[in-house]
This record gives structure tokens, C-alpha cells and sequence, in this order.
């Protein structure tokens, strides 16, 4: 069987989340012993088809065929067995013992509760010594770098006898040297009967290393062709981006005033000396791709990092610590709603008034009624869909629990609102009364800084766009004139 | 007048889970009672339901400040040590100084008040270190605290020669400890322990800072980015928790005329106990102190019907073990169920 052209064949495939499609009637192929790129933006249903192929995820139909045979993994380590490796972006190595124990690890041959040295250690050591000679055997893993540890993981694949590996960003915190590196052992891959599958947001590395390119859209299949069919990156990114119908933006009426916020020259440990200033009643948006820093960017700000560098906020000094931060009048949305923004366990009165204690109570007492007419308004104000205030929060839908942090947020009353990827993982509906929440704020003079990963987000909101790549600010564009979303891919795959 | 109605709607929730737990444990001591009135002699007296509560005085206010640090995901092991070492160190500052050939009879001979001061500021160090430690280096709390119990127990033996210290001692020391409300067993501690809880229950109940306690628990990272001083609160409920300690430890000397070294020795597992009892939470964000009240009283019911039944005292540990075991179990089994 083993002799088919294709390695996998994808059918029909669909994945249904609740209230959306995150993978759409997608059939392509891929075949043996190639290189095989997959690319698209967030959202685009990546991540979800490798889940699908790896095992994390069922299927909710279609069909996949591996070497010709039905292939429906119901495990990650099923999916091993069977012949799919994965080199996820958070590696599955363990630091604390030696390269020889994490190779076998799970797999240990014993006796008697021993551990036995076998053909298969001496077999992953082998393979390890023709990849990467420098890496000994009984060196502890945490002593190695990442890219090291990814050798390592490509190294249990290889010997297993994976047909396939899929490698989830290799190169996302690896150095250019070490990429190099990377790419000579992918080809070397490719000569010893393996097929990679490779996902990355660089879109160089795909002409660089790809036979075949698929691109994904909004949970659908676009394209399959060969790379080298592909003219240059922007035809790749017209087929990333397609005919998007970005909402029209409306740019705003008359000069905008004095700039409330000024970072200068700010770097740490992921961003590289960025400098900007954000005026008052402006929608300014931080566009780029996973990694770009535009979290950190927001945590940096909001004094919850370490930076060198200086922020002024109202001609002031901004002291670096949360609770200084809201005292000036800064509040964050942050990235992660349900481990930093929600009190899951508390009800939704718990958590509405939380930024700001000070409105709701007298001389350190809590004013129950007034603590329970602010959360009425908000559930009001924002259609927050719950049958009581007392309900825990952890128990609403992903766009409801959103807009209860964005309720702690409005009613600490500040005078510029960070919102990090407000709208990630929530449904239309309640995205376009976030945006119209987003244009009224801004309308009353507050400030909006909104750190996104999805241009569309960012286009049809924004007054101004800052293009993040690698930790720093690539370009700075007035949204309405002369912003053009080719341009934008571009500069935040890399491109100069 | 719609809306209103609307509004009034989405206020009326049903009881919130602590509510919940703090009632069906009510129920759980209504019945474990009932069973003791029946079986024990003598056990429905009026004489004995209030010892119920007033033997336990010195445990419960313990609770209230582990309850709290259990709120916000913390332990406090240290209290019991924090005992011992107050109570010794109040009868050493008050021992006339000089008037003995015996280490142990000699102390600084402060006034009693002055000595009061400086042992409550004692014990507030203690909840300094702790608060070091674990909201500023962010050292596990349990590891912490096991260390400064040995700490401070260890150094009431130092200070002891590992007995204990109860000559030449003022009379006005031995005041506090045995005032009571005439013609009744009902002593100061025990009205300092009621005054306490009420306070704490307002405080839980009531205040922003009681409010902040949960919101710790409940995420901690989360409270953070909420503009929530952390580490500042931590360090005010660990001192707070200390100085509970020391106030017991204070009044334990004065009822005994005595600083012993061996003084509260597992009573930090008992404060423990009686919150988890209470349905208190060690995954923090959960738990109430009316909650922990009803575990000390449900304890008390239990270990005192075994003596009221003559069971040897040798059985009081299994017999306490029994019961959480139980008590935690029900819980798990009615939470579940309303859960559905």
C-alpha cells in the first residue's frame, strides 16, 4: 500500500464548533515524500485540521485517508502509532532528564520494573547522531536549546517510523542560524521517505523549503499547487486574503487633539525599542501576527512587564504596576479571558465592579444596592444574556463572559482602554456590538487601543494602524488613505 | 414599570453555593446533635450546650484567620507555634527580672500591659516573616508556614529550657484569662472569640477588603490585572492571622498563670479542620466563616458525646479523623447533587 502517490487524502472534512464551521467541506491531498506548507491567516482553520489529524479533535465528517487506509486516530499517541508525528509550538519534552530518557520516554522497555537498553536506544542515537552529532545522549534536556529540543523530538519521530511529521511553527523562537540547521534536516527528512507537513506565518520559508502549498480561508480549502507555480509572495497572500469585504471604515471628522500616551524607545525582553503616541478619543490597533508582541506590548504598558524605556500618560510618568496604572485611568481587556480577565467561580454582581470598589462603596463598606444597579446597567447597557446577575460567570457563552470583563473594564472609568483580542473566540453577533461599543467609547473621548491578530478587526475600526513583526514596530499607517491589506501581510510576514 | 420588573427579575438568583454548603452543614449539626441527645446522657443540658461552644473559644479564633488565608488559596501552619511562643514570651517580659537564682524565674519584669504590647508585636512579626516569604518571594505558603511553626515553637522551648515559666509572675497577670460573666462558665475569651466572629462575618460579608479576600482566591492573576494589591493584602491577612494567634496565646498564659512550650500543639491542624469542615475551599476563592463556626461546633458535638459516652480519650484522634472524612464527603455528595 505503501506505494500510493498520495500519503493523505483529505475528503469532505468538516469540524463544527458550537454556533460556528471551523473547518469547511476541505479535501486535498498530499503527497509522499514532499514538503507540504499550509498557510493561512488566524482564524483560517489551521490549527483545527492538524488537531483533527493529530487526534485532539473528532471530526464531525468526512474522510481521511493515510497510505490508502481509513485514518481516524482517537489519541495523539494513537495517531503516533499510526503514523502522524507532531512537533507542537509548545515542545513535548521534558526538561528535568537526560536526551536518552526523553526519546524513550513512554515507550521504556523494562525488566522486572528495570529499564533495559535496547536495539531502540541504540537505534534513536544512531539517528540522532546523523542529525545533530553535538547533542550526547546523557546531557539533560534542559540544557539544551529550543532548537535542540525540537531535534530532539523530530528524532523520536523519525525513529518510530513516522510517514508523516507536522512541524506547528518550528521556527517561532528558534535563531536564524539554527533555522538553517532546521532546514537542512527537513530535507534530509524528505530524501528518507518522510512527509512534512510545515505551518508557518513566514511566508519566505515556504519558497524556501515547500513542494507544495495549501492555502486555508475561513475553515476552507483555497488552493493545492506547487510551489513553484507560485509567482512571489503576493500572489500567496491575494490567495491568503481573498476578496475580504473589510466593513467600510469611516475616517473621523476634524484634527484629533493632544496625544494622552507616549511610549519611548520601549524594549524588554520581546519588543524592540517602540516609540508612538496615542491621542485622545483615538482607535489606534497593533496588528500582527501570533508572536509579533503585541501582548507584550499591552502587558508593558499596563506595568504587568518589565521594560526599559519611558511611557507618559496625561504628561505624567506611568508608574509600572496594574493597580498605578487604573489609578491613572488605564484598563486592560486582557489576552487570555478566562485565566486573567474572569473570576469564573464568582457570579457576575462578583465581577462587574471589581476595577473600581471605590464607586460602589462608603468608607470600605459595599453598598449592596448600588453594587447591584451598576451590574444591572451594564447587563443592560452591553445585552449581556443571563437570566440573573447572580449567575457564576464562568457558566455564560464565550461572547457573554467577554462582555462582563469588558463591563469591569468600562466601569473602572478610564480615559484609555487596552483591549487585547477582544473579539477571539466569539460569535458575529456579539463581535459587531462589541465594534459598535468600541465606536461609541471612542465618540465620548476615551482612547482605544486594541492589539488584534485579525485585519479585518483592525481596518474596520482602527484610526490609525501600527504593523508589529518580531517584537517590533514595522510601520505606522493612517487607516482610510493609503492602507491596502496586501501591503499589511506583507510587512508582518517579514517582508521589507 | 417593565423594566423595573425586569430588573427585578434578573436580581432574584437562587442561594449561592457557600450559602448552600453553610446550610445543609446547619443540617448536618441539627442531626449529628439529635443523634448525641438521644444516645448520650445528659447531653441535651442547657449546661452542656454552652460548653459546646465555650470550650472551643481558642480554636475558633485560630479559624477565622486560616479561613480567610484559605479564601485566597493560602495556608497558615504556623498559629499553633504562634501560641506557644506569645504565651511564653508575655509571662517572660512580665517575670520580675533579677529575683531568682532559677533561669526560669527571671524574666524583664514589664508591666503587664506593656508586656501585652510587645508580645502582640511578636506575633505581628511572625506574620511579617510569613508575609515575606509568600507574597514577596512567592514561596508556597505551606512550606512557609510549617517553617516558621517549628520556629516559633522552637523558640518557646529556647526560651522555656523546653518546660515552661509561671513563677514570680504579678498578680494582675493572671486577670484576663479567668474573668467571667458572674455565675456562669462563660469567660472574656469567649466573648473576644463571639466579638471576633461578628466582626469577620461583616468584614467577609460587607467590606471591600472582605470582597478582595475572594477575589484572590478566586484568580489571583486575574485580581492582579484588576488593579488588586496582591502582595499587600496577603501580607495584612497573614499579620492579621498571627495577631489572632497571639491574642490567644496571651489569654491561654493567663488562664494557665503559666507559658508553657508545649502549649496549642496540633491546634493549627484543628483550625484546619474546622474550616475545611465548614466547607471552606483549598483551591481558595470559596468558603465563608459561618461556615468554619458550624465545623467547630459540629467537632465539638462529636468529641464531646465520646467523652460523654466514657470512649477513652485515646480515641479522640480517630474519632475526629471519622468525622472530616465524612463531613467532607457529604459535602462533595450534596454540592454534586445541586449541581446536578
Amino acid at each position: 500500500m505503501k506505494s500510493t502517490e498520495n500519503v493523505l487524502e483529505i475528503r469532505d472534512l468538516v469540524k463544527d464548533f458550537p454556533g460556528v464551521r471551523a473547518v469547511n467541506n476541505v479535501s486535498f491531498d498530499i503527497k509522499r515524500n514532499t514538503v507540504h506548507c499550509l498557510v493561512g491567516e488566524n482564524g483560517a482553520g489551521k490549527s483545527t485540521l492538524i488537531k483533527i489529524l493529530t487526534g485532539a479533535y473528532a471530526r464531525t465528517s468526512g474522510k481521511i485517508l493515510l497510505n490508502g487506509e481509513e485514518y481516524s486516530p482517537h489519541s495523539t499517541r494513537d495517531a503516533k502509532q499510526k503514523g502522524i508525528s507532531t512537533l507542537f509550538q509548545e515542545l513535548n519534552v521534558v526538561d528535568q532528564l537526560t536526551v536518552e530518557e526523553n526519546l524513550t520516554l513512554g515507550e521504556e522497555e523494562t525488566t522486572f520494573g528495570f529499564l533495559r537498553k535496547t536495539d531502540k536506544i541504540n537505534k534513536m542515537i544512531s539517528v540522532m547522531n546523523s542529525l545533530e552529532p553535538s547533542i550526547k545522549p546523557r546531557q539533560l534536556v534542559s540544557s539544551l536549546s529550543v532548537a535542540k529540543k525540537q531535534i530532539v523530538e523530530i528524532v523520536r519521530a523519525v525513529a518510530t517510523e513516522s510517514d508523516i511529521i507536522i512541524m506547528d511553527e518550528p521556527t517561532a523562537a528558534i535563531s536564524e542560524s539554527e533555522i538553517a540547521r532546521l532546514f537542512t534536516i527537513i530535507k534530509g527528512l524528505r530524501e528518507n521517505n518522510v512527509t512534512v507537513i510545515y505551518i508557518s506565518h513566514r511566508l519566505d520559508e515556504i519558497f524556501e523549503l515547500g513542494d507544495y502549498v495549501t492555502v486555508m480561508r475561513d475553515g476552507k480549502h483555497i488552493d493545492t499547487k506547487p510551489v513553484s507555480q507560485i509567482q512571489d509572495r503576493s500572489e500567496l497572500i491575494k490567495m491568503m486574503i481573498g476578496k475580504t469585504v473589510f466593513e467600510q471604515y469611516t475616517p473621523r471628522e476634524g484634527e484629533c487633539p493632544d496625544a494622552i500616551l507616549q511610549v519611548k524607545h520601549l524594549s524588554n525582553h520581546k519588543l524592540n525599542d517602540i516609540s508612538f503616541e496615542v491621542k485622545a478619543g483615538e482607535i489606534a490597533g497593533f496588528y500582527g501576527l501570533v508572536g509579533a508582541g503585541k501582548t507584550e506590548l499591552a502587558r508593558a504598558i499596563y506595568g504587568v512587564d518589565e521594560y526599559e524605556g519611558e511611557i507618559t500618560f496625561k504628561g505624567k510618568n506611568l508608574q509600572p504596576s496594574p493597580d498605578k496604572a487604573i489609578a491613572a485611568g488605564i484598563a486592560l481587556v486582557p489576552e487570555e479571558r478566562r485565566s486573567q480577565g474572569l473570576f469564573t467561580i464568582l457570579t457576575i454582581r462578583g465581577n462587574v465592579p471589581v476595577m473600581n470598589m471605590k464607586k460602589i462603596s462608603r468608607n470600605g463598606f459595599i453598598d449592596a444596592t448600588t453594587e447591584r444597579n451598576v451590574t444591572l446597567d451594564f447587563v443592560d447597557k452591553l445585552k449581556i444574556a443571563t437570566s440573573s446577575i447572580e449567575k457564576e460567570s464562568g457558566k455564560l457563552s464565550g461572547g457573554n463572559q467577554q462582555k462582563v470583563v469588558l463591563s469591569k473594564c468600562l466601569f473602572a472609568d478610564a480615559d484609555l482602554l487596552m483591549l487585547d483580542e477582544p473579539t477571539r473566540g466569539i460569535d458575529v453577533g456579539a463581535k459587531s456590538e462589541i465594534y459598535s461599543l468600541i465606536r461609541q467609547l471612542s465618540k465620548e473621548g476615551k482612547s482605544i487601543m486594541i492589539f488584534s491578530s485579525e485585519l479585518p478587526e483592525v481596518m474596520n475600526i482602527c484610526d490609525s494602524i501600527y504593523l508589529l513583526y518580531d517584537g517590533s514596530l514595522k510601520a505606522t499607517l493612517r487607516n482610510g488613505c493609503d492602507v491596502d491589506s496586501e501591503n499589511i501581510l506583507h510587512i508582518v510576514t517579514g517582508g521589507e | 414599570m417593565e423594566t423595573n420588573q425586569v430588573r427585578k427579575l434578573l436580581t432574584s438568583g437562587k442561594l449561592s453555593d457557600e450559602s448552600f454548603l453553610t446550610l445543609f452543614m446547619i443540617g448536618v449539626l441539627v442531626v449529628v446533635f439529635g443523634i448525641a441527645c438521644i444516645v448520650v446522657p445528659n447531653f441535651y443540658q442547657p449546661q452542656n450546650m454552652i460548653n459546646l461552644i465555650t470550650n472551643n473559644w481558642f480554636v475558633i479564633i485560630l479559624g477565622i484567620g486560616v479561613t480567610f488565608l484559605l479564601i485566597t488559596g493560602n495556608f497558615d501552619m504556623s498559629v499553633g507555634g504562634v501560641i506557644a511562643l506569645t504565651g511564653v514570651l508575655s509571662v517572660y517580659f512580665c517575670q520580675g527580672a533579677n529575683v531568682s537564682q532559677n533561669a526560669l524565674a527571671n524574666g524583664l519584669g514589664l508591666p503587664y500591659g506593656v508586656a501585652i504590647g510587645l508580645t502582640l508585636l511578636c506575633a505581628a512579626g511572625v506574620g511579617a516573616i510569613n508575609a515575606f516569604f509568600i507574597a514577596g518571594l512567592k514561596v508556597p505558603s505551606i512550606i512557609v508556614t510549617l517553617g516558621t511553626m517549628m520556629l516559633t515553637r522552637g523558640v518557646a522551648q529556647v526560651i522555656t529550657q523546653g518546660a515552661q515559666r509561671n513563677t514570680s509572675l504579678p498578680d494582675a497577670f493572671g486577670v484576663l484569662g479567668n474573668l467571667s460573666i458572674s455565675g456562669t462558665s462563660i469567660k472574656l475569651s469567649v466573648l473576644v472569640m463571639l466579638a471576633l466572629i461578628i466582626i469577620a462575618f461583616i468584614f467577609e460579608k460587607k467590606t471591600v477588603a472582605g470582597r478582595r479576600t475572594y477575589l484572590i482566591g478566586a484568580n489571583p492573576e486575574a485580581a492582579r490585572l484588576s488593579g488588586i494589591n496582591v502582595s499587600r493584602h496577603l501580607t495584612a491577612l497573614y499579620i492579621f492571622s498571627a495577631l489572632l494567634a497571639g491574642i490567644t496565646g496571651v489569654l491561654l498564659a493567663s488562664e494557665y498563670k503559666s507559658g508553657m512550650s508545649g502549649m496549642a500543639t496540633g491546634y493549627e491542624f484543628d483550625a484546619l479542620v474546622i474550616a475545611l469542615l465548614g466547607g471552606v475551599s483549598i483551591a481558595g476563592g470559596f468558603g465563608s466563616v459561618l461556615g468554619m463556626f458550624v465545623g467547630a461546633i459540629i467537632l465539638s458535638v462529636v468529641t464531646s458525646s465520646a467523652t460523654g459516652l466514657l470512649l477513652s480519650p485515646d480515641w479522640q484522634f480517630t474519632l475526629k479523623g471519622i468525622v472530616t472524612f465524612m463531613a467532607i464527603l457529604a459535602q462533595r455528595f450534596a454540592l454534586d447533587k445541586r449541581k446536578g
